[in-house]
């Protein structure tokens, strides 16, 4: 096992004591410097060697997927270091990857010997959350959980169960296939946590129908210009954040955009510091600048968005084909939209328009085409146009959004963004001249009830300068593999079944958060959120989830006791209310502690598993350096121990099959099968084979065994030669740049990048185009509370590594400007609480003058048992309630719910509190 | 000749997150009586740093031939280290909230992202340390056993463990406080620019596991290395507290943070970092160093060219590196 040959393991830049010994003598005869032996010298020497080396990486959602050697010494992980062989890759006029791994990575090793890894299977014999345990086997375990299993699937559905992964699991994509398979073989719930957590690019989907953009990270390096906006790599993508500063070296203007001083900010060409949640104004005033310099792409925008579409003046709302003619009007034409052509001075079919069928249809889109051939479309003018409502006013998109800008001159946004418009118009001109711009987007934006606004604008600026589709340039979110081989594996042999939840509506229907939002904003919000959801699931917008709710919840790999929003009120109102919670975890956290069954799951380096992640052109595998502590079992064995209790108790019990409702259609489940349709009936036997599966179905994964691949570590994928996932053949979604490149029509009711959408909603609440909205503030709480991903956790990963406590302050805390403090009496190091209408948590006060005056800036993902009372920032977020009206829009084209694509976002930020000083702390630092 | 391995460290590159501290850690300080000591960390500057205040100690040189006087510090200064209470809460139920055994007063990077100044033209930056294998190590010279030796290969200064006998006296000459006493076996540690693994042609951990791609390793002689074109060609890689006297072998490119703003929101040319403190750090030559990084970026954005820039950019990664027998693939 791990056979790794010699040459490969010279290879990865290390050797043995005796190679070092000989080589080293050698040396010596080759002339140099004679030197004395000192044979204490040796004891160096000796501490680096080890036995064995095997390839792995940490298989958490930092989408990182470094390529680590695991050395293993005396039968157990004694370190591992970055195995750094990016070389030899096409892409040679950008940095490689070398090394990548961050200080998470390289104390896992220590990490996984820690006092929180679970290390049997544990029944609750307290109550919740007392820490009292017995431990049980895996068999008696299996047995009890698959009894409750089979009673809650009978009694009210299997949809009752819910089935959540996390961060720990769900991106190892040979396991989290597992549970896709599981889940699509049993119905139980699987939420949809993309959303859930507050990470969709709604604003994004709005605008091009797709969620998926986002390329290498060596792109940055190709950019001219780089807007790094609502992210904070320096800290949230640390192996990728040399390609910035190497661009900058290079010549792009890389601009960090946030109110705080990130580590980001630091090394950037300029930092441009708005106030919290004034993003959207920033945006558009760059807009309006670029708009008045006339420094805009007008043939890409011709071609590549609904700019030139004409728009009544009367009804604000697109001409449409069933304005024209009753011909179109028989023939629902609704999807034909017009220009108004300067050639031939006439109303003309926008081409690429007018399809039939929903514009989701893929295949049909593949066909038209949007190329204006002869048409030449006027972006500005007034035309009168006869209709079947009689002659009407039209004008187009871009002539609404030239008056639309100019409200949100840089003059007139000053005051709401505190940025002077000589720094905007500086900031606006450096971005229409770098060809290509870039705009680096991390999920804050996705975490504002607004944010979609401002990605609308984001676009809006890329589409401008004609940076959307080229290398170097667009927007920067993460990719995702097409749909290929999870799929495959889940649905082999069985069909698809699965039942997936908005994560975000689910919540508000069951954690009572219609209450929350009255409670905290006010009966006309609160009613006003609630009769848009309510009518939205009227209309099958989105589907309805209120009517049941879950009794059983596993948590794999997933602590959703910490994240979730308002958590303190969820861990209340749903969390807690479960009759049965089963963690399946290899580290103690708020979850499994609270849960009633706890079983222990193998460790990175415990385990195989195959990776892929967009940031990079490379597949990362995860090979077992050591057997699994105690009876940890990877996730694949896991099910495949639960499976195989459900089916051998619905055996016993005599449970019969049933029919079961899967969004309106009819699927036959049986209990006593499960375990036989989970392994393929014994085809599959382990993750290995799962992983083999993976690699033989996903498009653009190099065909070769699991063994070969785990010698290597890591693969490049296919289509990979340039710095933008722009080929048909790459594992990853090209979509938008097919669009740009061969002219295709978008996934967009106009089939354009789509900046004007007059879906009723959007124009009842003037958000036809991205506009400003005040930040949602609770009189009387003046801080804006504002979060992050964290420099050292992944999410609640390595939060308590003591060593990564150590180079902090040995607990949780908070970032808080002095003058802020000041007023409160509050000195650095002291213990505050910090308090909103919905609770309160205590932590260190970090003062920092990085920090904007009247906002408190936090890492997120510290776990609540961290904490006094057992309570993190989840007990004073106010926002999980916060359902945004036109993020639960649909029968409009593109808009509707449509999995992992367009759901309501949990809403994370938006909210105010206060603080106060708690308990003065820290007099011997201050000497 | 004796020759001279030395490491540049730009600091317009390093992102704190401090990835080499933990590399260090693992391979060489891990066993008990190291707990709390870092042969290598990154602190926050301006800031108290790791030791707290280790550049108020004194050590170093007086003068060319007499040692400056210096002192010990208080456990306490490099941060109490101790594990959590992982067991009593998780699995025996005995206790509450989750913590370190021993509350952390100070640590070592208290300051992480404290910054200077005020909102919005604050300033705060990131500086890894290590030994510097001074040319003229003052520990060498305090050392009453002569446990401290300097290698003729390579210029690493070592403690020899065999004949160190806890005396502290390294410790308490170094100006940079990077000697640490090992409480259990009563001898003083300290970083060994991983000799064994550069003579095998592999750099240090700190710098080949640095994510970040900002640390050069090399010899000083080298004309061909990087080591020598930043340090001796273009002027841009100095020493940390020259004035010292120790003539430290670990450089650094010092740091160009963005422009500030004035009172009424415009953009300053005023610097973010006030010279007086970068000079404090690396002397007068700092002046020079800045407006030559700054000239050649201005230059490369310009033309597309600069052999500085290439150098700082580093496309090959393994570039970084240039030690005899160096082997990747």
């Amino acid at each position: 096992m791990n056979a790794i040959d010699r040459r490969a393991f010279l290879a990865a830049a290390t050797a043995s004591a005796l190679v070092t010994n000989l080589k080293y003598a050698a040396a010596q005869d080759a002339g140099k410097p004679a030197q004395a032996y000192r044979r204490f010298e040796d004891l160096y020497r000796n501490k680096w060697t080890w036995d064995r080396v095997s390839r792995g990486t940490h298989g958490t959602n930092c989408a990182g997927t470094c390529a680590f050697n695991v050395f293993i010494k005396n039968g157990v992980v004694w370190r591992e270091e970055q195995q750094a062989m990016y070389d030899g890759h096409a892409d040679s006029d950008t940095p490689d990857y070398g090394p990548r791994g961050c200080q998470k990575g390289l104390r896992h090793a220590k990490y996984m010997y820690g006092k929180q890894r679970i290390l049997y299977p544990m029944k609750r014999v307290g109550k919740r959350g007392e820490g009292k345990w017995e431990r049980v086997t895996w068999d008696q375990a299996a047995r009890e959980i698959a009894d409750k299993f089979l009673d809650v699937s009978a009694e009210s559905g299997p949809q009752a169960i819910s089935w959540g992964s996390g961060t720990q699991m769900s991106v190892k994509v040979a396991s989290y296939s597992a549970l896709a398979r599981f889940a699509n073989i049993s119905g139980v719930t699987v939420p949809e946590f993309y959303s859930g957590v507050g990470d969709l690019p709604t604003g994004v989907y709005m605008t091009v129908g797709q969620v998926y953009l986002g390329d290498v990270m060596a792109s940055v390096y190709k950019s001219k210009c780089v807007l790094v906006w609502m992210a904070n790599p320096a800290v949230t993508r640390i192996p990728d954040a040399h390609f910035f500063w190497e661009a900058k070296y290079n010549g792009t203007d890389v601009i960090a955009i946030s109110p705080e001083f990130t580590p980001t900010a630091m090394h950037s060409s300029m930092w441009v510091n708005p106030k919290p949640g004034t993003d959207t104004a920033l945006a558009m005033s760059m807009v309006h600048t670029i708009l008045e310099d006339k420094t805009y792409n007008a043939p890409y925008i011709k071609e590549q968005t609904d700019m030139p579409f004409l728009v009544r003046k009367d009804t604000g709302r697109f001409l449409l084909g069933t304005d024209m003619s009753i011909v179109g009007k028989l023939a629902v034409d609704e999807n034909v939209f017009y220009i108004w052509d300067q050639k031939t001075n006439k109303v003309v079919q926008a081409p690429g328009t007018g399809m039939a069928e929903k514009p989701m249809n893929r295949e049909r889109r593949k066909y038209e085409s949007i190329a204006l051939g002869n048409l030449d479309p006027a972006l500005e003018g007034t035309w009168k146009v006869d209709t079947l409502d009689g002659e009407i006013e039209v004008t187009t998109v871009f002539e609404i959004l030239k008056k639309h800008a100019a409200e949100h001159s840089p003059e007139k946004t000053q005051s709401i963004t505190g940025v002077h418009p000589s720094v905007v118009k500086n900031v606006a001109r450096k971005f229409a001249a770098a060809k290509p711009g870039m705009i680096y987007s991390g999920y804050a934006s996705c975490k504002w009830l607004n944010g979609d606004m401002l990605q609308r604008a984001m676009m809006m600026l890329l589409a401008l300068t004609g940076s959307t589709g080229q290398e170097g340039g667009g927007i920067q979110f993460a990719n995702a593999p097409k749909a290929g081989g999870m799929l495959a594996f889940a649905f082999a042999d069985v069909g698809p079944a699965t039942r997936i939840v908005s994560a975000t509506t689910w919540d508000y229907d069951h954690g009572k958060m219609k209450d929350l939002n009255e409670q905290v904003y006010g009966k006309e919000l609160a009613e006003r959120c609630d009769a848009k959801y309510k009518e939205s699931v009227r209309e099958a917008y989105f589907p309805k989830y209120h009517e049941k709710g879950w009794r059983m919840g596993f948590f794999m790999g997933n602590n959703g006791a910490n994240w979730r929003a308002s958590g303190k009120k969820w861990r209340e109102d749903a969390f807690e209310k479960l009759e049965m919670i089963v963690a399946l975890a290899p580290d103690m956290g708020v979850t499994p502690f609270y849960a009633d069954y706890v079983l222990p799951i193998a460790h990175h380096y415990e385990r195989a598993d195959i990776m892929f992640q967009s940031r990079t052109p490379y597949i990362q595998i995860l090979d077992s350096a050591v057997p699994p502590l105690g009876e940890a079992v990877d996730d694949w064995d896991a099910i495949y121990i639960i499976s195989k209790a459900i089916s051998a108790r619905a055996k016993e019990r005599n449970i019969k099959s049933f029919f079961d409702d899967v969004d309106g259609r009819s699927v036959h489940r049986d209990p006593q099968r499960y375990h036989d349709l989970y392994t393929m009936d014994g085809r599959i036997r382990s993750v290995r084979d799962v992983i083999q599966f993976i690699i033989n179905t996903t498009p653009g994964v190099p065909k070769m065994s699991f063994a070969e691949m785990a010698k290597k570590g890591i693969v490049r994928v296919d289509d990979s030669d340039i710095a933008a996932w722009n080929g048909d053949n790459s594992p990853y979604h090209n979509d938008v740049f097919r669009c740009v490149r061969d002219k295709r029509p978008y996934e967009t009711l106009t089939g354009r990048q789509q900046y004007y959408v007059d879906h009723p909603w959007f124009l009842e609440d003037g958000e036809q185009l991205p506009s400003h909205r005040a930040p949602m503030r609770i009189p009387g709480y003046p801080m804006q509370f504002m979060m992050g991903h964290a420099r050292h956790g992944i999410h609640s990963m390595w939060r308590d590594d003591h060593l990564l406590l150590q180079l902090q302050r040995g607990e949780p805390d908070i970032y808080i400007n002095p003058k802020d403090a000041a007023a409160r009496g509050v000195e650095d190091g002291d213990l505050v609480r910090v308090f909103s209408p919905l609770g309160e948590f205590f932590v260190n006060a970090h003062l920092s003058n990085g920090i904007q005056p009247n906002m408190l800036f936090m890492y997120h993902g510290w776990d609540p048992m961290m904490f006094k009372n057992r309570q993190n920032f989840g007990a004073v977020i106010t926002t999980a309630g916060l359902i945004k009206p036109t993020s639960v829009a649909g029968d409009y084209g593109h808009l509707g719910y449509r999995v992992l694509a367009f759901a309501p976002n949990q809403t994370y930020k938006d909210f105010t509190c206060d603080f106060e000083l708690a308990e003065r702390r820290n007099q011997s630092a201050k000497t | 000749m004796p020759r001279q391995v030395a490491m540049v460290i730009d600091l317009n590159k390093c992102i704190g997150c401090q990835a080499c501290t933990a590399a260090c850690k693992s391979l060489w300080s891990d066993e008990p009586g190291q707990e709390y000591m870092l042969w290598n960390n990154v602190e926050t500057r301006p800031g108290k740093g790791y030791p707290r205040n280790w550049e108020q100690h004194g050590g170093g040189w007086k003068d060319s031939a007499h040692l400056r006087e210096g002192k010990l510090h208080d456990p306490v200064d490099y941060g109490i280290a101790s594990k959590l209470n992982h067991q009593a809460v998780y699995f025996d139920g005995t206790e509450q909230q989750l913590h370190k055994e021993e509350k952390m007063l100070w640590g070592p990077n208290w300051d992480e992202d404290s910054s200077s100044g005020e909102y919005p033209n604050n300033y705060h930056f990131y500086v890894p340390r290590l030994c510097n294998h001074c040319t003229k190590p003052s520990c060498m010279e305090a050392c009453p056993v002569r446990a401290i030796y300097k290698r003729e290969q390579d210029g690493v200064v070592l403690i020899d463990q065999d004949k160190c006998q806890g005396f502290r006296e390294c410790n308490k000459a170094c100006p940079y406080d990077k000697i640490y006493y090992n409480y259990v076996t009563k001898k003083s540690n300290k970083c060994i620019f991983c000799f064994p693994r550069v003579e095998q042609g592999v750099a240090p951990a700190c710098a080949r596991q640095c994510p970040g791609r900002l640390r050069f390793v090399g010899f000083l002689d080298d004309a061909d290395g990087p080591i020598d074109k930043l340090v001796n060609k273009w002027k841009v890689a100095l020493p940390l507290h020259p004035e010292y006297g120790t003539q430290p072998n670990v450089y650094y490119i010092p740091p160009i943070l963005p422009p500030t703003y004035n009172e009424d929101g415009t953009i300053s040319d005023k610097a973010r970092i006030p010279m007086e403190y970068l000079e404090y750090l690396f002397g007068p030559a700092v002046h020079h160093a800045l407006e030559t990084v700054k000239a050649e970026m201005e230059h490369r954005k310009e033309s597309g060219q600069s052999e500085l820039m290439d150098l700082l950019i580093a496309k090959d990664w393994k570039s970084l590196f240039k030690i005899p027998d160096v082997k990747f693939s």
